[in-house]
């Protein structure tokens, strides 16, 4: 038999498995990039099944077919236009009614489908018997029952998928509305038939009733008559009904995913709360749920520093071990010392990022998968409020403190773009612990313990102002928290694991060649003689304005490399690292502040490229590189009136 | 139709509701009016299912004027404070 070939798409709501599902399927023919010219996450892989070449495409969790977020929008359109053999619809057995309510608006799209009732065993204890044929007959879809944690059923999802694929395209089943609503549709679709367009006729009508935009806007560029008459029909049933248009079929839809699920399931609820109602019951309370809260944050940080520091020390202590044979072996000279430069500089991002940012990963696809992260938004909510986020920007902010890198990274939890910028934004103000080496190093070392705190608590009140300075100007609606709280369960460990391995293959990418391009840039400035002139130019900023020795200006530009540079490079160049003999008091604080918040380091740039793109992370990092020039010119002025 | 005003069938905020108890949701006010971050808002809130008609059981609320803990069509929703004080629902009375 020849190799054929199929495309089959990953569709369904957050935490249903569907990662779990992808990763079965795929092992590690996965490659984790981008949408086009979008900042969502695209996971595609490859598998090779009974003579069959399959692609899998993981899409984004969502829980509608609407256009209210991006990956709503995109996953839509990737059905509808590049039109995957079979879509696989991936649906929780434990909340079959909201998971019903996205199967059916994927049936609208009029697309070849299995579905993949999966976490069965969750079902089951939470007394939930599912009638499967039932379920088959009254969708008109083949339904295959797994359990992917444990990698049930997955062969014949597989073998399912083959079946529906080798069919091809034919008649779609589809709910019926009520007679008011499907008169409408059939109007509009009368006239939507003759128009060329990637959406099915129906899906278009219904939309049009709905009021969506995006579909709105494409119709009417060909024809806004169409739109038009949407319009007015949409707004007699709204006079019959009392409700807008788009509220009567989203319920209608509701009632029949409903429906469907009261048919095929058998509900016995346990006499006792379950384990996991108990964690959830411990985790969200309102005394405890704080303190558990810290020591799962505490203990998040503590294993990410320990173990990262440790094996930090230990690549560090390699490399450096096979320093004089690397030099050696690279001779000196000129070309040498180049080649050099981007060694050191190589060394430092294996040495410094990687080992905090794999076990971060490793924790936060944990706390995530586990369903913990949505606890702690829970508990913070009302804080990150004053913000404009919402509570679980909690997390990658007190990661922060760590390393900005996967804090960063990990904003990619927040549901909208808006919210990712913001996030990311507050992200990479928070001092790391690079940083936390000047501040100690620094000011704790010479100006006293008490100094030092008190520059924590400016920076934490600094960062407050800005992210609401931010929130406020942005564009954008601020979304307020909605989310499910998923039934508490073990995480797939080898999914986590996978998901990580993945994710820094990324990271390397996009890092390393800044880090190298970065690192022979300064070394070039450096050979040319360029940082005395560098320094000269950047003196009416450090003398005239900050106050600083004319030698900060070059420490500030290796400290993009890396921040605790800065501190180790001063002390070279003023051949002293007892610095109360060199700097005043003044200078320290100055220097401290213009540091804390000047730029985020070379691997933060590129983490926030990854994020949101080079646009909005140059604005980023001009911004704040103005900010804190301001912000220290100021603090000089304000401290030599008061110490004086 | 003729339309009813008995006290019991009063339409409450969501937030009004004491743990435990249960609400059917009667009408949802837009974030700011007509505009267009109401209308986001009210979509939201349906596709997460919680159209009209719907019942409501609040579970919890979080401390702090934090968000509100409620099960909806058999799944478990946190929803943010602000959110929760613009979902109208009339009390269910208790049996």
């Amino acid at each position: 038999m020849s190799k054929k070939k199929i495309t089959i798409a990953l569709a369904g709501n957050a935490n249903v498995g569907k990662s779990v599902i992808f990763n079965h399927l795929t092992g590690l023919h996965q490659h984790i990039g981008n949408w086009p010219g979008k900042t969502v996450e695209k996971a595609e892989g490859t598998l090779h099944y009974k003579g069959y070449t399959i692609d899998v495409v993981d899409l984004p969790g969502i829980y509608s077919l609407s256009t209210y977020s991006l990956e709503e929008l995109i996953s839509r359109k990737y059905i509808a236009v590049e039109r995957p053999d079979v879509v696989v619809n991936v649906i929780d057995a434990s909340v079959l009614e909201r998971n019903l309510f996205f199967t059916l608006q994927l049936m609208e799209l009029e697309t070849p489908m299995v579905i993949a009732l999966n976490q069965m065993d969750i079902a089951k204890n939470k007394g939930i018997k599912i009638d499967v044929e039932k379920l088959e007959r009254l969708l008109g879809v083949p339904v295959v029952p797994t359990i992917a944690i444990k990698g049930i059923g997955i062969t014949q999802l597989l073998d399912k998928v083959i079946e529906v694929a080798e069919k091809g395209r034919k008649e779609f089943s589809q709910i019926k509305y009520g007679r008011e609503i499907e008169e409408r549709i059939a109007k509009i679709e009368e006239m939507v038939k003759g128009i060329q367009f990637y959406y099915p006729s129906r899906y278009a009508a219904i939309k049009l009733l709905e009021g969506d935009e995006e579909i709105e806007r494409e119709i009417a560029k060909i024809d806004p008559q169409t739109v038009l008459l949407a319009k007015r029909l949409a707004k007699e049933i709204e006079e019959i009904h009392g409700h807008t248009c788009s509220t009567v079929i989203t319920s209608e839809r509701y009632e029949k995913a409903g429906c469907i699920a009261r048919e095929v399931q058998k509900l016995v609820p346990p006499l006792e709360p379950s384990i996991e109602e108990k964690i959830h019951n411990l985790t969200t309370h309102e005394v405890l749920g704080y303190p558990i809260m810290i020591l799962i944050m505490l203990s998040m940080f503590y294993t990410v520093f320990i173990f990262g520091g440790y094996i930090s020390d230990l690549l560090n202590h390699v490399f450096y071990s096979l320093e004089p044979f690397l030099i050696d072996l690279l001779g000196t000279g000129a070309a040498s010392s180049l080649l050099w430069s981007v060694m050191e500089g190589i060394i430092a991002g294996l040495t410094i990022a990687l080992p905090y940012i794999a076990p971060f990963y490793v924790i936060l696809y944990i706390l995530e998968d586990s369903g913990y992260l949505s606890r702690a938004a829970f508990l913070m909510d009302s804080l990150m409020h004053k913000m404009g986020l919402h509570g679980k920007a909690f997390i990658p902010l007190m990661l922060g403190y760590g390393c900005n890198v996967p804090a960063c990274l990990g904003c990619r939890i927040m549901e909208t773009e808006r919210e990712r910028l913001l996030a990311v934004f507050v992200t990479t103000l928070v001092p790391c612990a690079a940083r936390t080496v000047i501040i100690l190093g620094l000011v704790g070392q010479f100006l006293g313990i008490q100094w030092a705190l008190m520059l924590y608590i400016f920076n934490l009140i600094v960062i407050f102002l800005l992210g609401r300075f931010a929130f406020k100007t942005l564009p954008g609606e601020p979304t307020a928290l909605i989310m499910e709280m998923s039934t508490y369960k073990v995480p797939h460990l080898k999914t986590v694991l996978k998901q990580t391995w993945f994710r820094l293959g990324e990271f390397i990418k996009i890092a390393f060649p800044l880090i190298i391009i970065g690192s022979l840039t300064i070394k070039f400035m450096e050979v040319l003689g360029l940082l005395e002139l560098i320094t000269m130019a950047l003196s009416p900023i450090t003398v005239g304005w900050l106050g600083l020795p004319a030698i900060a200006g070059v420490t500030l530009i290796f400290g993009v490399l890396r921040k605790e540079l800065t501190l180790i490079m001063l002390s070279t160049m003023l051949e002293t690292t007892n610095f109360a003999g060199v700097l005043t008091p003044t200078q320290m604080v100055v220097y401290t502040i213009v540091i804390m918040f000047y730029i985020p380091c070379i691997s933060t740039i590129a983490a926030l490229i990854k994020e949101i793109g080079w646009r909005k992370a140059l604005l980023i990092t001009i911004f704040e590189i103005a900010f804190a020039i301001v912000l220290g010119g100021i603090a000089m002025r304000i401290l030599t009136l008061t110490l004086s | 139709m003729e339309q009813q005003r008995v006290p019991d069938r009063l339409e409450i905020p969501l937030t009004s509701l004491k743990e435990g108890e249960t609400g059917i949701i009667s009408s949802i006010k837009g974030a700011y009016g007509r505009g267009r971050a109401g209308r986001g808002f009210e979509k939201r809130l349906m596709d997460m299912g919680l159209t009209p008609g719907t019942e409501i059981l609040v579970v919890k609320s979080a401390p702090f004027h934090g968000p509100v803990e409620i099960l909806v069509r058999g799944s478990r929703l946190a929803l943010g404070r602000g959110m929760a004080e613009r979902i109208f629902v009339v009390r269910k009375e208790n049996v």
